[in-house]
Formats: structure tokens, sequence, C-alpha cells
């Protein structure tokens, strides 16, 4: 059940009507429909990894409880280890075990040993990197003292499996979303308005964006080999607006959605292509995931601090972690290493917190500069997105070798029946729309905002692509 | 939650609205449609007299070279469409005769397409936009399993099928872009592809009584139209080509031409003649069925 499927456009307004309708007399009346709703969304994808969830969800529960209630310091250690090991050993089986046995079978034969890996048959269970990091950081928050156990399990059921962000995050915290299930949730029509409006523009960037260009993205990267330079650099332009229009959009749909209920999830996205260096787009690009690992790697391995040889370390950690935990694959690690690199000149000036409020432009020269610095941003962004979408790093490597050595610029017809620049123009438009709602949330709000409702209604019915569906390609992670 | 209430009724009413006025202009925009597409030029046509036609697949659309039938005087065009079925070419048939074409010849391709009595969804998607102003396309959809939403959820069809029919097409259509099927007389040649797979499985194929050709058939015998039809070539290295001897067990009226024409070169695919084999293949035609 997709958030921009037919069946979640029944769902939605069901679970709605009953939230505020039916169960609005209690806090606990109000968790329990949302945990029902939560669960019976889950079950969609696949009902047996229905025991998967609840089993973690338990164990993040109990875990915390005994390390909380730990009389000795060993005792402690040991509740923690053993939810960390747990948590952990959970992905390991489902995402990266193949990937393991199956590297560790390649180095083997390249050392002239001939081995064939056991590989499990297993299908990865949606959303598991996001409720494993949620449960993750409840714990690691327990054990550092940062927060009290949950002792209501519907509530930190809640907590992890809120349907929202079960599958696709933004990957909450107990700090925040804990405290707001912890409290019965009064209608707030303002904050369902702009959920609404947040809702509409997810479906903009999903439908209209991410899934359009996906066919001209996908329409070059599957035959790369017969593409000339210009389709070569719009297919790594389309794709770097696919992954985002799809993730973002997502995301958007996952706080309106919310905000629906009178929940706030923490902001996944902040405009990240308008970012003048890697470290601001870092900032601004899937925040959850990256404020995750600076609270609980980078920080922990000593962050900015100590040497610059250390500093370096714990950036290449990060990143390479970051890459590795989009997917079982060496084009996400390679990915994760592409964008280390891009941050250490930053980190090596002392230029990593340089940019840190919104953009400005005004009508002189230091304007144009910063119009630069975005530009090269993105263009290393979608450099390294490359890799990202790549099917090997070779493949990548291939990829950017023929840009620069084809040199052929001309229009090209492609699989999808388009010419390869067809879209540009709706993605400027995009673009254009984006930058003058750099401030907020969403474009809708303010003035006019029911023409501009109707506008994005519009553009979801008419430039939406639907016959060529795609799902969200952070679902697989 | 009053508000919130009259929020989302504003929205659902203006969702409806925008359904409704997008429906009428995409439908408006097809209606005006001239020299886009096969479809929309018959739909939007008048009476005209013709010759021969040409029906079918791209099996039709790529063999029967119509110019070589323009020279020998005959006022021709090959309306066969690649991807299409009979389900369409019978319907195709149907408007010509509906707008009171006079049509001395049909030439119908009745080969690998007999096996299946469904529809092409990326050809009869372009049907679509008329299934308002057509009674005859509407019975002939009212049998899909998507008839209701296509018939009465208004643009429905316009988004399901919107690589055919939706915004793109439109805005074409609006600016009159020509399509690429109205130059020689409807004939697409096709060229030598050096990396073509000269070989084709159809072991699985079985021919039946096709309804939709049965149509066709009765279509001609009412309006007194000459109907041809012709099995035309496969390559060699095709496997199951009993599969030809099978179809004239049920139709035996059906000309079998798959082998007249033999050597990879006259190939673009293993089911398509390049133009050099088109025009000996209809070199053939035309001496067997139109020799003055």
């Amino acid at each position: 059940m997709f958030f921009n499927s037919l069946s979640f456009a029944v769902f939605l307004p069901i679970v709605f009507l009953l939230y505020w309708f039916v169960f609005n007399k209690a806090k606990s009346a109000q968790n329990a429909i949302l945990i029902v709703a939560s669960y019976y969304f889950y079950s969609c994808w696949d009902w047996r990894f229905l025991f998967l969830l609840v089993f973690s969800t338990f164990l993040d529960y109990y875990t915390g409880i005994r390390i909380e209630k730990a009389k000795t310091e060993t005792a402690r250690k040991f509740w923690f280890w053993l939810s960390i090991i747990m948590n952990l050993g959970f992905l390991g089986i489902f995402k990266y075990y193949n990937f393991f046995a199956a590297s560790f079978s390649e180095l083997l034969n390249g050392f002239g040993l001939q081995t064939s890996p056991l590989l499990l048959d297993v299908i990865l269970p949606v959303g598991i990197s996001f409720y494993t990091f949620h449960g993750l950081s409840y714990v690691i928050d327990i054990y550092l003292k940062r927060i009290k156990a949950e002792y209501n399990f519907v509530d930190y059921s809640l907590f992890v499996s809120y349907f929202p962000l079960l599958v696709a995050g933004p990957i909450e915290r107990a700090t925040h979303l804990l405290p707001q299930v912890k409290v019965k949730r009064t209608f707030d029509f303002e904050k369902a308005k702009e959920g609404v409006y947040q809702i509409i523009w997810g479906l903009v960037k999903k439908v209209v964006i991410a899934d359009t260009c996906a066919t001209y993205a996908n329409a070059i990267f599957d035959n790369y080999t017969s593409m000339n330079s210009l389709s070569l650099l719009l297919g790594a332009f389309y794709f770097a607006f696919q992954i985002y229009g799809d993730f973002s959009g997502y995301s958007d749909m996952a706080l309106g959605m919310s905000k629906l209920f009178g929940l706030d999830l923490l902001r996944n996205f902040n405009y990240p292509y308008f970012s003048r260096d890697i470290a601001e787009f870092w900032r601004r690009w899937h925040i959850s995931l990256s404020s995750w690992f600076r609270d609980y790697v980078y920080i922990p391995l000593g962050g900015s601090k100590g040497s610059k040889l250390k500093q370096v370390r714990n950036v290449f950690v990060i990143f390479l972690l970051s890459g590795f935990w989009h997917g079982a694959n060496w084009t996400f690690i390679a990915w994760g290493f592409i964008n280390a690199l891009y941050f250490l000149p930053l980190l090596l000036r002392d230029k990593n917190r340089s940019n840190i409020e919104t953009v400005q432009l005004q009508w002189d020269f230091s304007s144009l500069r910063v119009l630069g610095s975005m530009f090269v941003t993105f263009a290393l962004c979608c450099l390294a997105w490359v890799f990202f979408r790549a099917k090997s790093i070779d493949a990548a490597f291939d990829y950017i070798k023929r840009i620069f050595t084809n040199r052929n610029f001309q229009a090209q017809y492609l699989e999808n029946e388009r010419y390869n620049y067809e879209i540009i123009v709706l993605i400027l438009a995009f673009i254009l729309v984006e930058w003058n709602s750099r401030n907020q949330i969403e474009p809708i709000s303010g003035r006019y905002s029911g023409l501009k409702v109707a506008l994005c209604i519009m553009a979801i019915l008419a430039l939406g692509t639907y016959s060529d569906y795609k799902e969200f390609i952070y679902f697989q992670f | 939650m009053k508000n919130f209430l009259r929020l989302t009724s504003q929205i659902s009413v203006t969702i409806f609205l925008l359904l409704v006025v997008l429906d009428f202009f995409y439908t408006t925009v097809y209606l005006h449609s001239s020299k886009r597409g096969k479809i929309e030029e018959v739909f939007n046509s008048k009476s005209q007299r013709l010759d021969v036609v040409f029906l079918g697949s791209s099996r039709a659309n790529n063999h029967f070279v119509a110019p070589m039938f323009a020279d020998k005087g005959l006022k021709t065009f090959n309306f066969g469409m690649s991807g299409g079925h009979l389900f369409e070419a019978s319907l195709l048939l149907q408007l010509m005769i509906e707008r009171k074409y006079i049509i001395r010849n049909v030439i119908v391709e009745a080969d690998l397409n007999l096996s299946y009595e469904g529809r092409a969804d990326g050809v009869a998607a372009k049907f679509l936009p008329y299934i308002h102003q057509s009674e005859t396309i509407k019975n002939h959809f009212s049998g899909e399993s998507d008839f209701f939403a296509c018939y009465y959820v208004p643009f429905y069809r316009y988004i399901a099928y919107e690589t055919k029919i939706g915004f793109r097409e439109a805005f074409f259509t609006a600016i009159h872009k020509e399509g690429v099927g109205f130059k020689n007389l409807g004939y697409y040649p096709l060229g030598v592809n050096p990396k073509a797979n000269m070989k084709n499985d159809i072991r699985n194929l079985k021919p039946v009584r096709n309804k939709h050709y049965e149509n066709i058939k009765r279509l001609c015998k009412e309006n007194k139209i000459n109907l041809i039809a012709i099995m035309t070539p496969m390559c060699s290295n095709t496997k199951g080509l009993d599969y030809f001897q099978k179809v004239n067990t049920i139709y035996p009226e059906i000309h079998n031409y798959e082998d007249v024409v033999q050597g990879d070169q006259y190939f673009s695919s293993c089911g398509h003649l390049n133009d050099s084999g088109a025009r000996l293949f209809t070199k053939i035609i035309l001496k067997d069925f139109f020799k003055k």
C-alpha cells in the first residue's frame, strides 16, 4: 500500500475518521487505533514480517526497561549489548548477509580458492533499516541516561510502528516523538491544513517530478552504452530530481499525514539542492539519518574534536556507514566514499559549518558567487548519484567516462519514446517554485493557497506519471 | 473540525471539477485532431473512396508498401498499427464504414494476431478519447474490465493511459504536430538492422476462431468489400512454423504468404521485413491480387 495508491486514499480517511470521531476520548484509545492501523498497513506489504516488527519492538521495549532497572553496570551493559547485537543481527541477516557472503567468496576466488557462497533466499523486510534505527536510538539514549525507559508497551509500539514513518522514515527519536504520543491529541485545524498542503505537495514531487524523471533516467541509465554525452549528463540530472522528488515527496506526505493525527515528525529535507557546499547539502538531505549518524556514531567517535587525522577518520566512517545503510552494494559504499571526499577539503579548511543560514540573493557580484557554488555543489551531487544509480562501480565509471569522451551533444530519442530534453522545462519550473518557497515547509501555504492547491491538483492529474508505475526508492532500504 | 471538513470538501469538489474540465479540454483537443495518428484521423474524417485499405499490426504497417499500390493507380492507405491487435483493426474498419468510406478491398494481416482476442492497450487507448462521442467505440469497449472507470469516471482514461493519450500527446495534438504514420501512405519502412535477433519461437501460439476477425469478415460481407486475408512472412529460423498451417485449418480463406520472402537480408527482425523485403513481398501481392 503506497502513499500514492488508491487503496491508501481509502485507508487514510478511514483511520482519520476513526481516530477523531470514535477513538478520540483518551490517549490510550488514540494510540491503540494508530497501532492497529499501522500493523494493518505493514501487513499489506507482507504479513509475515509483522512478527519481525513486533519482536523487534518488544526486544527494545524490554531491554530498555532492563537497562534502566539494572542494578549493576555489568547488567546494564549486558542488556544494552544484547539489544544492539540483536538489532544489528536482524539487519545483518536480512540486508547484508548475502552481500558479505558473496564479497567474501569473490575475495577468496581472487586468491585462487574456488568457493561458492552459501546465500540466503530471503527478501528484505520493508522498512527494516528505519525501524531498527528507531529502536537503536531509543536503547542507546536509555543507556546513556538521556531518556527514561517507556513502560507503556502500546505507546512504545506506536513510536516504532507509526505508519506514516514505518517504511521510509523519517527516523524518529524517542526524545521527539514519545512525549507526543504520551498525551491526548486535540484537533488543530491549522496543523491539519498544513498537513493536507504538505501531502499535496509531496504528491506533486512524487508523481509529477520523481516518476516522470524516472522514465527518462531509467531509459538513459539502462542503455547508457548507446547514449551520447548530452543524454548521459541529462540522465544524472534527471536521476538527481527523481531521487529527490521520490524521497522528499514521501517524507512530505509522511509529515503531512502525521499532522492530521496531531503528531509532528522530524523534518527530513530542507531544499538540499540549494546548498552552497557539501556540508550544507548533508545538513539538508535526509536530515533524520544524517543527524542519527552524527549523534550516535560521529560524536561518540570524537566528532570534530581531536587531531585532524582523527576528524578525517570520523568523517569517512560516517559517510561510508551512511552509504552502506542504503543497501548492500559496493555502489552505495562508493557513493558514501565520494561524499566523504567532497567533504574533506571543507573539513581540512574548517569551512564545514560556514553556510548555516538559508541562502539569500541580491543583485550583486557576491550573489553570482553563491549561485556558482550552488551549481558546483549540485553538479558534484549529480556525479555521486551516478554511483548510487549505476548497477556496478565499473558501470558508474564507464558512465562518467562516456560523458567526457563521447562529446556528442545532439538530441537523442530514448527508449521511453521521448526526446532526452523533453522534461527540462518541467524541472526548471519545479526548481523555481522550490526556490520561492525555500523559507517555508511547502509552497502552498500563504497567499492564494486555494489557487495553488488547484494548480497542484491539476499538475498531479495532468502531468503525473501513472501507467509506468514506480515504487518509492527508499522502500528498498 | 468543521473547518477541516469544509477544507477537505472544497478540495474534493476542486478535484472533481478539475477532472471534468480536463476531460472536456482533452476530448475537445482530440476531436480536432488531424494527421496525428491513424485512429484520430479516421474518427475525425468524412466519407472517402479507397481502393485498398490495409489493416493489422506492425506486420501490416511495415509489410504492405502502399505507394506501390498507388503507382498502379489504386487509392490506398495502410492503416496497420504497430503493436495493434485485431481488436483495434476491426473497430477501425467499423468506424470507417460508419463514416461512409467506400472501400473496394480490405487487405487484413491475419496470422499471429489470430491467437489473441484481447486488446493492445497502447493502441486501443487512442480510441478512448471518443468513448462518449461514439456508440460504436463504447460498445466495442463495453466488455473490457476497465470500461466502467473509462466511461463514467471523468479523465480516468487520460490518467490510466497517460503515455498514449495524456498531456504530451494532447499537447502535440493541440499544436497539430504531424505524426510519423502519415508518410508513405501509412506504410512505415524498416531499415536493415545488423544486430537483429533473427530467430523466433512461436510454438506457444495457438490460433483461435477470433471474434474480431469474424467481425471484419462480417463487415466486409455486409458492405460488399472484397476481403483479402493474408499471413505475412517470418524469418526462416522460426520454431513452430506449423502455426500457419493450423491457421488454415480454422480459416482456409486466409492466404499463406509466410514463406514467400526468403533470406535474412530481407528482414529487419524475425517477424518484420525491411524495406527491400516489404517491396518484394508487396510485388508478389500486387501480382497475385491486382494483376490489372
